[in-house]
């Protein structure tokens, strides 16, 4: 256990305090708190450019990835006055009368600047996820994705075959995909739209996309969320596409037992990852890709598509 | 600034001086809020039918007054407002006593009474009963509730006690340990003892000497919790010279890890750390499979907040 420590700094004219940075937050990887916020400080530049105008919610690890861990929506009252907030989607499921009623949205926290970010990495928010909308459209996918999520014994490998299906099911409308790992098993496949396609159109397309997959491929692709059904299989998760989900953000860390990342790769990786290469990166690797090949994500912020007209 | 929570005059003979109340104490009990362990997030009650589990909706709710066990009446608003005490806005001084015929236990809670535009007869009252050392007992109206009150002088003003009707007061005999102390006897050597020990603790009264200390705990425990997360030490506070640049200060804290690892470098080839708790509600009642992405890895499950270095501060 690390001494409770704390240093203040300074970091783009703000002051932060961070604490605790020799603590162990992936402690089979050795890896401190120290090095997730030096991470976090690293590649915010290039995070902004996804990150920086959405809702964000934590999955904070205060004692750790091996320790509990809550999801924080709710941006906490204690930030400092310079952390941006805007008021986001409550839950879907609202619970009263008041609730139901549409009063329910809660403030979250934006996080549009280098400091912000560092700030949320001292508060141990390991984990960061967006919504495909930005926080001053809420129901405006600037993005769509499909998250493909391996059911054993079906792993990296199976959802680059899908990965690989589905650019070229959705190239064959002239739709460019940018491919990201998920920093856990799986990869996500993200179509920048950037255009005024609400979110019920964009959402139905995504179903559609996902129901063409399985057709085609039916020992390979799974549309629906039943575990039990998904033994070998990769099930693409459209459903990440409505308003009140959230997806982890390209350049997140994530909680599991060594630092990877959800890191943005190439369709040459992804052709690889097919042929059985592993494809999974650690926060120093991510670091060392981005300053050789950029931010391989930016056109998902940018890139302007258009789907084809809702039926 | 304080605000008067009352205004009227006190009322005395034929005199009538115009006065507002003002609190004179400020209760500093610490409140917490009530938590849901897993989330943080706020408790909520509801209001249900005992008998049907059901919502009952404000304007549904009247108020019973319970006869025998399950037996109501049923008093109405209307009803009760016709009862009121006649809001008189005058403190009815009744008479004047001594200071000491009062009993402490029959103070409640202690108001300030300021003179109303009018300060000279204000004044002249409470220099008269200061030389006189008597209070005044006196009656008066506030929200709807009448009270019983000691009026007195104290360094140049007045002060206003609520003070607890005879019949509020418990009967000390219905207390069966007190009551028996009835049949014991007292030794005057044993008399004279306990009065030497109480002499040799006697001191002036000076209440600046005490504090709540649990108070004064408790707030400084919630200092120390919320300061682990709180990021931006107020400017005063800081100390410009030990304020490092961000990479110096980060650098300094990865080589140290780097080292570790080096003195360790069997670290790192377990399994996944998966959480421990994988159903759980976030903040806001969204389950973790809603909110992120692969939530059908199960991967991030929520959990009683926070405990160690980074506790959750409450969000009111």
């Amino acid at each position: 256990m690390a001494e409770a420590t704390s240093t203040t700094v300074h970091i783009e004219g703000r002051r932060l305090t961070l604490t605790n940075l020799g603590k162990l937050m992936y402690p089979e990887a050795s890896f401190t708190k120290g090095e997730v916020i030096d991470y976090y400080a690293r590649i915010a530049p290039v995070m902004l450019a996804h990150l920086g105008d959405r809702c964000v919610t934590f999955v904070r690890y205060p004692d750790g990835v091996q320790g509990k861990s809550f999801f924080e929506k709710r941006c906490p009252g204690h930030r400092p006055d310079w952390v941006r907030t805007a008021l986001g989607r409550g839950d879907r499921r609202a619970r009263t009368a008041a609730d139901r009623s549409g009063t329910g949205g809660i403030d979250y926290c934006v996080l549009s600047d280098v400091p912000s970010i560092v700030w949320a990495a001292n508060l141990a928010a390991i984990e960061m996820h967006t919504p495909m909308a930005r926080a001053a459209k809420m129901d405006i996918p600037t993005m769509a994705v499909f998250d493909l999520d391996p059911g054993a014994p079906a792993a990296m490998r199976e959802c680059a075959e899908v990965a690989l299906h589905l650019r070229e099911a959705l190239g064959s409308l002239d739709l460019e995909l940018f491919p990201k790992t998920s920093g856990s098993k799986g990869l996500q496949v993200y179509l920048p739209l950037n255009a005024d396609h609400d979110r019920d159109h964009v959402r139905s397309f995504a179903l559609a996309v996902a129901q063409l997959m399985e057709k085609q491929h039916p020992n390979l692709v799974l549309t629906t969320m039943a575990k039990d059904l998904r033994v070998g299989k990769v099930f693409i998760d459209w459903s990440q596409n409505a308003v009140f989900k959230t997806t982890v953000c390209a350049y997140s860390l994530r909680a599991r037992s060594r630092p990877t990342v959800s890191t943005p790769v190439t369709w040459e990786e992804v052709e690889a990852a097919a042929d059985g290469a592993p494809l999974s990166f650690e926060a120093p690797t991510v670091i060392e890709r981005v300053a050789g090949m950029g931010d391989l994500f930016a056109p998902a912020a940018t890139l302007v598509q258009h789907l084809p007209p809702a039926a | 600034m304080p605000r008067a929570i009352w205004s009227g005059s006190i009322s005395f003979g034929l005199v009538n001086i115009p006065v507002k109340l003002y609190s004179a104490v400020s209760r500093k009990t610490v409140h917490f809020n009530q938590l849901d362990s897993r989330t943080n997030s706020r408790i909520k009650q509801k209001r249900v039918s005992a008998q049907t589990g059901e919502d009952v909706p404000y304007d549904q709710i009247v108020k019973g007054y319970e006869l025998a066990s399950g037996a109501y009446v049923v008093v109405t608003d209307d009803e009760l407002s016709a009862l009121d005490p006649k809001a008189l806005r005058t403190i009815d001084i009744d008479e004047f006593v001594d200071l000491a015929e009062i009993d402490p236990m029959f103070y409640d809670a202690p108001y300030y009474l300021a003179p109303d535009r009018a300060p000279k007869p204000y004044l002249l009252l409470a220099e008269a009963m200061c030389k006189t050392n008597k209070v005044g007992v006196a009656r008066f109206v506030m929200r709807t509730k009448q009270y019983l009150a000691a009026v007195r002088s104290m360094d140049g003003h007045l002060v206003l006690s609520t003070m607890v009707y005879a019949d509020e007061i418990n009967d000390p005999s219905s207390i069966p340990e007190l009551a028996e102390l009835a049949g014991i006897e007292l030794s005057d050597k044993e008399m004279v003892m306990a009065e030497q020990l109480i002499d040799s603790l006697a001191a002036d009264f000076e209440p600046d000497k005490f504090h709540d200390t649990y108070r004064e705990a408790v707030l400084e425990l919630i200092d120390r919790k919320a300061s682990g997360q709180q990021l931006v030490a107020p400017a005063a506070a800081a100390e410009p010279d030990k304020v490092v640049d961000l990479m110096a200060a980060l650098e300094a804290s990865v080589a140290a890890a780097k080292e570790a690892r080096k003195r360790h470098p069997t670290a790192g080839n377990g399994t996944a750390g998966e959480p421990t708790v994988v159903e759980a509600t976030a903040a806001d009642g969204t389950t973790a499979e809603e909110t992120a992405g692969e939530g059908a890895e199960g991967h991030s499950g929520t959990a009683p907040g926070p405990q160690g270095p980074e506790p959750e501060a409450k969000s009111a």
